[in-house]
């Protein structure tokens, strides 16, 4: 018994460091973000505004709206399509014969491991000749290849589940192919579809190195490129307003693990290990 | 000789479709032309010229190039282990049935989830000289008598940076542990304390042996994540100070932004390359086999 209460104390401590480990960046930011001077710890009390919120809102031209806007634009679309492509390619093979089936889908796994430097080069020159530098497609486009990987090992383990004779029932009732990956294994695999739309969001919505190169400024540019280039006027970082804009853009996020928090473990483990 | 049907090639090649076109377009193609491109004098303005290997020999004599290899090698064997020895804790934390469960969970995943630059951003605050978190905590517990320049030595940003990377990717250690965690079956554990195995006997003795598929997936997972690593360190750090914390990804795009596009693709293939050996030592050791089809 002895034993028992020390091993309850040893994880309600290892709780609180885990929690304040991971918490304690996420509070300070909010801290000074709502703080007049960002120069907290000299001063005797604290001033609490929201001048640092009102002044990335209002002002236009930090364009801190903008950017968050074509975060939420570009991941969205670029998460829908990785999904529905995804979907249709796991749906081929988990359920159809064809040669190299098993290498096509280690090749396209494989894939998602390659530096992202090492195609930079090509993707500038490429959207510089169709003329994409600084809008939407330049990013979506390669956001969908980059996360289609996640997304199809994902559906294909999904698919994999749910047993063969159904569809095939299906068939022999006389329906398409299509109509019976429509209307039979679609709604079985919603989890999954979950799962994959949202690590794929997560994946756009954080990726940095293809939106520092593919855009020049607010009419395309994501929110990790705009609070990274987040300048002040004389040198003097404005820490406030940084933090401010970086607790509203984080806001999307916020709600998406908090709702959909077992999706995206489940989504994760998924892509990581078959068990 | 095994036969396909006509019908299924035919259905299973459109459905493919999509998936090829865009892979090919915007992974594969990209990779092939850098490394075709390494082979070439590619300088922006200037006429293109083949020249063999010059761009990697130039590499060998390039101490730019030698010291972020070393520094890219020196920070993933640092900071991989930390995280998966933190992850370790941070699994038992999450499979412990304690009350707010699911809240513990949305914690821990939230480093995870956010960008690497915003991360980076937060960090850079907690850094700074006079007003940072870090320097007013280590000045309160008197650990230091006066303030760090955390990012201006060549040393502190180093610690910087990993402690930075490891906040941000142990939560994602401990997702891919947990799994492994639950898969391991509970009678085992009911066995261990009728035999009166203590704690750190049913820890070191089962958990950890049955654990250690899902630790190796984590670490090559993370071992080709922080090879490649770029967001982090451009915002955090620059590459500075005096490119003492540049990465490969960070020196390949220093060249890649001054128009030297052929010396810029000898680097990315050499950072490929090892990625790549990465990733096949992962195929191998996940244990993707056809059986999961």
């Amino acid at each position: 018994m002895k034993e028992e209460k020390l091993i309850k104390i040893l994880f309600f401590i290892a709780t609180l460091f885990v929690l304040s480990f991971c918490l304690i960046p996420f509070l300070y930011m909010l801290i000074i973000s709502f703080c007049k001077s960002w120069d907290i710890f000299s001063l005797k009390e604290i001033e609490f505004t929201f001048s640092n919120y009102i002044k990335i809102l209002k002002d236009p031209s930090l364009h801190c709206l903008d950017y968050i806007k074509n975060s939420l634009i570009i991941s969205g679309i670029s998460a829908i399509f990785s999904v529905f492509v995804a979907t249709l390619g796991a749906y081929a093979i988990s359920r159809l014969d064809f040669p190299f089936k098993f290498s096509i889908l280690l090749f396209i796994l494989a894939s998602s491991m390659f530096p992202q430097i090492s195609v930079i080069g090509f993707l500038f020159k490429l959207m510089k000749i169709l003329n994409f530098i600084n809008t939407y497609q330049a990013l979506i486009l390669p956001y969908i290849s980059w996360s289609i990987p996640i997304s199809l090992w994902i559906m294909v383990s999904y698919f994999s589940k749910i047993p063969k004779d159904l569809d095939k029932s299906a068939l022999v009732d006389g329906c398409s192919w299509f109509q019976a990956f429509l209307k039979i294994i679609l709604p079985l695999t919603k989890p999954g579809l979950v799962s994959a739309g949202l690590l794929s969001f997560l994946f756009s919505f954080n990726e940095f190195l293809f939106a520092l190169i593919l855009t020049i400024d607010y009419r395309a540019r994501t929110v990790p490129v705009g609070i990274a280039m987040f300048q002040g006027l004389h040198g003097e970082l404005p820490w406030g307003s940084i933090m401010a804009f970086t607790a509203l853009s984080l806001l999307p996020v916020i709600i998406i693990v908090t709702l959909f928090q077992k999706h995206i473990m489940q989504g994760l483990t998924r892509g990581a290990i078959k068990e | 000789m095994k036969t396909y049907y006509k019908e299924d090639l035919k259905t299973s090649f459109i459905f493919l479709l999509p998936v090829f076109i865009l892979t090919l377009f915007f992974i594969f193609i990209p990779v092939i032309a850098t490394f075709i491109n390494s082979f070439f004098k590619d300088i922006i303005f200037l006429n293109k010229r083949f020249v063999l290997f010059q761009n990697y020999f130039y590499l060998l004599s390039d101490s730019g190039f030698w010291n972020s290899l070393k520094f890219t090698i020196i920070f993933f064997i640092v900071s991989v282990p930390l995280e998966i020895f933190l992850g370790i804790i941070f699994t038992l934390v999450l499979n412990y049935e304690i009350p707010y469960k699911g809240f513990i969970r949305v914690c821990v995943l939230l480093p995870w989830a956010i960008p690497a630059a915003i991360s980076a951003r937060l960090w850079e605050l907690i850094y700074n000289y006079s007003y940072g978190l870090a320097n007013f905590l280590l000045l309160k517990i008197r650990i230091i008598n006066e303030p760090i320049n955390w990012l201006e030595t060549g040393f502190s940003a180093f610690v910087a940076l990993v402690i930075a990377d490891v906040w941000k990717t142990t939560p994602f250690v401990a997702i891919i542990l947990l799994a492994g965690l639950q898969a391991i079956p509970k009678e085992i554990y009911y066995q261990a304390v009728i035999d009166r195995a203590n704690f750190l006997q049913r820890f070191f003795k089962i958990t950890l042996p049955l654990l250690k598929p899902a630790i190796i997936i984590a670490l090559l997972f993370r071992t080709i994540d922080a090879v490649r690593i770029f967001d982090l360190i451009y915002v955090l750090t620059k590459g500075g100070p005096g490119g003492a914390t540049t990465s490969l990804s960070l020196y390949a795009y220093k060249y890649y932004i001054t128009g030297d596009f052929g010396y810029a693709s000898s680097i990315s293939v050499i950072l490929f390359i090892i990625s790549f050996i990465a990733s096949i030592i992962y195929l191998r050791v996940g244990k993707f086999r056809q059986e999961v089809l």
